[in-house]
């Protein structure tokens, strides 16, 4: 097998919140592909953001290590795409200043002239034609989250991070964004697949989309299990939804994270 | 909106006793000029009735209209008190009608001191400004200074800068580089604080976004942080405009040679009170047409906020 683009290993993340550190992450490791989409999901309070941010170069690890290509990440870098749950945009730019900002962020070998063709290119690609103009604050939930995608796809990182993107957005939204990612990144199979890590605790989201899912467990933010998800790509939602394998598949997920949840709660006295 | 409620407004009632009551004989033995009040509230009134038929909205219309009768009854009473009936003292209230005629008699010394005044507040002000908003985001945004410049600014702008005045006519050369001493002062701590406060409340997510782009020093401060304090700095810009006003005139009525503030106090103590008033009605409308200025620039630069 190929070495693997992220490989996390033995990660151990501690946070301090009001004076008080615990154990958000323990010994945690797995690795990306190049190439591949996984996710990861779990009971809120995880560690699953936390994960991100060490991915993103925003938190520091403890102990253990993320190397990218085989070089330890260090801090923050433009080979990364990240879409957080808000404010991915800067307000006060236009959407279209956002793209072009990233653009230049990212891309040193573009011209100035050339970033606003490209932005105008990704606006129309998440169907946002004709609101480049518009600012963030005019625009609705959904908008602007495919905004923070036109803008990290028009970066052109191999990897692309997401931190819950769609949890903010109302549920028949989503479902309209998870089939634009779904089919932004399964392109026409002829280019180069992105390398995505996407956090969500929504496991409908995480089967339509990735290759693996990653369940972690809770206090501290464990592995429980990497799962390969078995179902083929190109991927449609509807005829997903009715077979029988996918029924038995989310609930094998849906054990694998509330097992973890009724051990906590007390066990005997819990029914699931 | 119907031509009833366009045109059929009890501002124009109010227009009318107003230029009604000018034919009244006057009973005030000093010179009333009533022909210059009638040709200004004429042309307030054509004014009135032109935004009448051209404004669309009906609740500016409204508000226009409103501001308009307000000051038409004002003049009512005003006009009754004074010329008409010289119920108050004739020395100490002039007629309005004289005040008008004051202004337009005076206009280039006006002029010449509104725009004295106006270039003594800028020089201070924006010498603040471009001082204290870079200051104030180098300071705010390394993190270990930033709480005990807080502390330094509290106790410095807690002197009333028009305290500065005598030890800054002991410092400068000339009186008008005092006033702009002064202004900065005033100016400098208010937005140097708000500038701060405003770093210190950057949310957390948009410097987040901000690092993983990889922007650098520069950029963080420069085209995140300042713009994500706009708000912030602008409050603080607001109070220092304000109080510069006050201490402008202040320092203009202890030593200066011009400015409107001179103008006010120099025929007061001739007892010229009607050159007093007008003095007193023109800094009211520079003071408030400057805000307005400053207001639309500020809603122009805030313009992405919801």
């Amino acid at each position: 097998m190929n070495t693997n683009k992220i490989e996390i290993k033995d990660l151990t993340v501690n946070y301090t919140e009001n004076k008080r550190s615990f154990n958000a992450l323990h010994n945690v490791s797995f690795g990306v592909g190049s190439g591949e989409f996984v996710s990861v999901i779990g009971a809120s309070g995880c560690g699953k953001s936390t994960l991100l941010s060490v991915l993103e170069g925003l938190y520091s690890p403890a102990g253990g290590s993320v190397e990218i290509d085989g070089k330890e990440l260090r801090g923050t870098g433009t080979e990364r795409g990240v879409v957080f749950q808000h404010y991915s945009l800067f307000p006060w730019m236009t959407t279209k200043k956002n793209i072009e900002f990233g653009i230049k962020q990212a891309r040193h070998d573009v011209k100035r002239s050339e970033r606003g063709r490209i932005a105008e290119e990704f606006l129309s690609k998440v169907g946002l034609t004709g609101f480049g103009e518009k600012y963030p604050s005019q625009l609705s939930g959904g908008m602007q989250q495919r905004a923070a995608i036109a803008r990290a796809l028009a970066m052109d990182t191999q990897i692309l991070l997401m931190d819950e993107p769609f949890s903010a957005i109302d549920a028949k939204n989503r479902v309209i964004l998870q089939e634009l990612l779904l089919k932004l990144w399964e392109g026409s199979g002829h280019e180069e697949r992105k390398t995505v890590v996407f956090v969500t605790h929504d496991i409908d989201e995480a089967i339509l989309l990735s290759d693996r899912i990653v369940v972690l467990t809770a206090h501290p933010g464990t592995v429980n299990e990497i799962v390969n998800v078995p179902f083929e790509r190109p991927r449609r939602r509807e005829q997903l939804i009715k077979t029988d394998e996918y029924g038995r598949f989310r609930s094998r997920l849906l054990s694998l994270l509330y097992n973890d949840v009724a051990e906590r709660i007390g066990g005997d006295e819990v029914v699931l | 909106m119907t031509a009833a409620k366009r045109f059929v407004r009890v501002t124009h009632i109010l227009f009318i006793i107003l230029l009604g009551i000018q034919f009244i004989p006057d009973s005030s033995t000093k010179e009333t000029f009533t022909a210059s009040l009638i040709i200004f509230i004429s042309g307030l009134e054509a004014i009135v009735l032109a935004a009448s038929v051209f404004i669309k909205k009906e609740k500016s219309l409204s508000l226009i209209l409103d501001i308009v009768g307000f000051i038409y009854a004002f003049l009512i009473i005003w006009t009754l008190a004074t010329a008409k009936f010289n119920i108050l003292n004739d020395l100490l209230f002039p007629a309005p009608g004289k005040v008008v005629h004051q202004f337009v008699e005076d206009r280039d010394k006006i002029w010449v001191n509104v725009i004295s005044s106006l270039g003594t507040t800028f020089e201070g002000f924006i010498l603040a400004a471009v001082i204290a908003i870079p200051l104030g985001l180098f300071i705010g945004w390394s993190a270990r200074v930033g709480s005990a410049a807080s502390y330094i600014t509290k106790f410095f702008s807690s002197i009333p800068p028009i305290v500065y005045i005598p030890y800054g006519i002991a410092l400068l050369p000339t009186f008008r580089s005092v006033s702009v001493f002064v202004i900065f002062l005033a100016t400098f701590w208010p937005v140097f604080a708000g500038t701060m406060s405003g770093v210190l409340g950057v949310d957390k997510k948009i410097l987040d976004s901000a690092k993983v782009l990889n922007v650098s020093r520069c950029e963080m401060l420069f085209s995140v942080i300042l713009p994500a304090s706009l708000q912030q700095i602008f409050l603080g810009c607001n109070q220092g405009l304000s109080v510069s006003f006050i201490l402008l005139t202040s320092a203009e009525m202890i030593g200066a040679r011009d400015g409107m503030g001179y103008y006010v106090k120099y025929y007061s103590d001739f007892g010229d009170y009607t050159r007093t008033i007008t003095g007193l009605l023109v800094i009211g409308f520079v003071v408030i047409i400057v805000t307005f200025l400053f207001n639309m620039l500020q809603s122009y630069l805030l313009r992405w906020k919801k």
